[in-house]
């Protein structure tokens, strides 16, 4: 598998308050990979130092099979970035940002940039400070797709828009990656709207990675389990315990990944019995990966 | 890259464009402007000196335009990469040198046309002028000293405003460091004239902002 994004033991450093101590991260190629965690837990740091706009402490980043920061220049052609918050200047027309962003990349793509305009309803003579909020998220989808690049970095593109407009972003994203064969590498709070299009999930939290995996097994492995008579110590069981609590006499729930039906068994070898196997979508799956991983501090891998 | 100059230029363009205007103006009228006297017929030794503190008079306003527009045409350069924290120009698909050349050779090609202005304004004033004896003109030295005053304001501007707010802080507490230092050694009675070795250094010849200091005389012996 090769990977468009890769770092390795990648570490950086904000004065005291906040720290990505060694950060691991590995984003197949032509996946649309969703980048989730709380706010404050990393994730715009972490695709600042992805682009080159932060210097790592030390650790190694690779994008697009290139080293980043060295050869940021040529990678970041082939980098369509949209930002978390809209940076464009306020001043300039629709129009006179298209153009300006045409000149800085020789693959540009006039009319696919011409066809989103129209799609998008944008007004090329309105200026950018004029346009409302979804249409700023739309304008800079535009310039990210339009210079056709092999990566496209969102960070969370679609945060606070209304879900017309979401929808709009999102099946242009869709469409972009089907047609190119792209990477999309996306973080959002929005946990079902990343369930729906990704096929890869990683886990941010305090600048540490919680999880990275596909996004069927991390579905599919992270379950809530209703379990009667279970001893104190489970030695060392073939799933991740991430939460362990009792249940009214009933016995006691377990939120587990990496789970596998066959993992009974083992259960059932420590004198315990499992009542109920519960599934967990994504946000659900999320929101108890942060309490195992914040109760135990350490790294869950599936 | 002529085609990320171009569009470099047209956002300078469009964020300076007052300045650079008002900035043409009044660098074709200031030479004008500095020799209405010298178009009168019935001259004498009296009016050559008239024509002297006259052209002399006027002489300020061309350190004074050039500073001017260094300052506002050199903010107006990095305002909107200011405001949006120089996300877009981070991300931008070239060595930031090179942009950071790109926007400071906007800012010089714009800055072209006011020094232009100072020229025609000034050969145009020598011509309708008819000088007295032992008086000679020198547009050409004048555009050429504004010019370079121009490129020294926009250079050193275009350093400073680059820089982060941090940046402008460090400047402002080391100005206000060595002002503070005079007061200490002057309330000591040492005779230490920090700010007027400065002023020396800086100011005099061959100082960096000594092209600003001195006579600027369109009209001269």
């Amino acid at each position: 598998m090769t990977y468009a994004i890769e770092t390795e033991q990648l570490r950086y450093r904000v004065g005291k308050a906040f720290e990505i101590p060694a950060l691991d991260l590995r984003v197949p190629t032509g996946s649309i990979y969703g980048f989730l965690g709380p706010n404050g837990s990393g994730k715009t740091t972490t695709i600042r130092l992805i682009l080159g706009l932060l210097q790592p402490v030390s650790g190694r980043i690779t994008v697009l099979g290139r080293p980043m920061p060295a050869q940021y220049a040529r990678i970041l052609r082939h980098i369509g970035y949209v930002p978390e918050q809209p940076h464009l200047d306020a001043t300039m027309t629709v129009r006179e940002l298209i153009d300006f962003q045409a000149a800085f990349y020789p693959r540009w793509d006039r009319a696919r940039a011409t066809e989103l305009v129209e799609r998008f309803e944008l007004d090329e003579a309105r200026l950018f400070g004029r346009l409302s909020k979804g249409q700023k998220a739309k304008l800079m989808i535009l310039l990210a797709l339009a210079q056709c690049g092999e990566l496209l970095v969102l960070d969370e593109p679609t945060d606070g828009l209304d879900p017309v407009v979401r929808r709009d972003i999102l099946s242009a994203l869709i469409a972009y990656v089907s047609e190119r064969g792209a990477t999309i590498f996306i973080s959002s709070h929005l946990v079902h709207e990343l369930e729906r299009v990704c096929d890869w999930v990683a886990v941010m939290d305090n600048g540490r990675l919680i999880t990275e995996s596909p996004m069927d097994k991390l579905k599919n492995g992270t379950k809530r389990l209703v379990v009667a008579g279970a001893p104190a110590e489970i030695g060392n069981p073939p799933f991740q315990l991430l939460t362990r609590e009792s249940s009214n006499g009933a016995g006691e729930y377990w939120v587990v990944g990496n789970w596998e039906p066959d993992m009974t068994t083992y259960v059932e070898s420590l004198g315990a019995s499992i009542r109920d196997v519960i599934d967990l979508d994504l946000e659900e799956g999320f929101v108890e990966l942060l309490r195992g991983f914040r109760a135990k501090g350490r790294a869950v891998r599936v | 890259m002529r085609g990320m100059f171009r569009a470099v230029l047209y956002a300078q363009w469009k964020w300076s464009r007052l300045v650079v205007v008002l900035g043409t103006v009044a660098g074709f009228a200031i030479p004008l402007l500095s020799v209405q006297g010298a178009a009168r017929p019935d001259r004498g030794a009296l009016q050559t000196q008239e024509l002297l503190r006259a052209v002399q008079s006027w002489g300020s306003a061309y350190p004074l335009l050039a500073a001017a527009l260094g300052l506002l045409t050199a903010i107006a350069a990095w305002a909107a990469d200011h405001r949006g924290r120089h996300i877009h120009a981070l991300t931008l698909p070239l060595p930031r040198w090179q942009y950071v050349a790109l926007r400071f050779g906007a800012g010089l090609a714009l800055l072209t046309a006011p020094i232009a202005a100072v020229l025609i304004g000034a050969l145009l004033g020598t011509v309708m002028a008819t000088l007295p004896p032992g008086l000679q003109a020198y547009p050409i030295a004048l555009t050429l000293r504004f010019a370079l005053a121009v490129f020294v304001a926009f250079a050193v501007f275009f350093a400073v405003s680059a820089g982060t707010a941090r940046t402008a802080g460090i400047i402002l507490g080391a100005i206000a460091a060595l002002v503070l230092v005079q007061v200490i050694v002057s309330g000591a009675n040492l005779e230490w004239d920090l700010l007027g070795t400065l002023q020396v250094v800086l100011l005099q010849g061959p100082g960096p902002l000594a092209v600003f200091t001195g006579r600027w005389m369109l009209i001269d012996v």
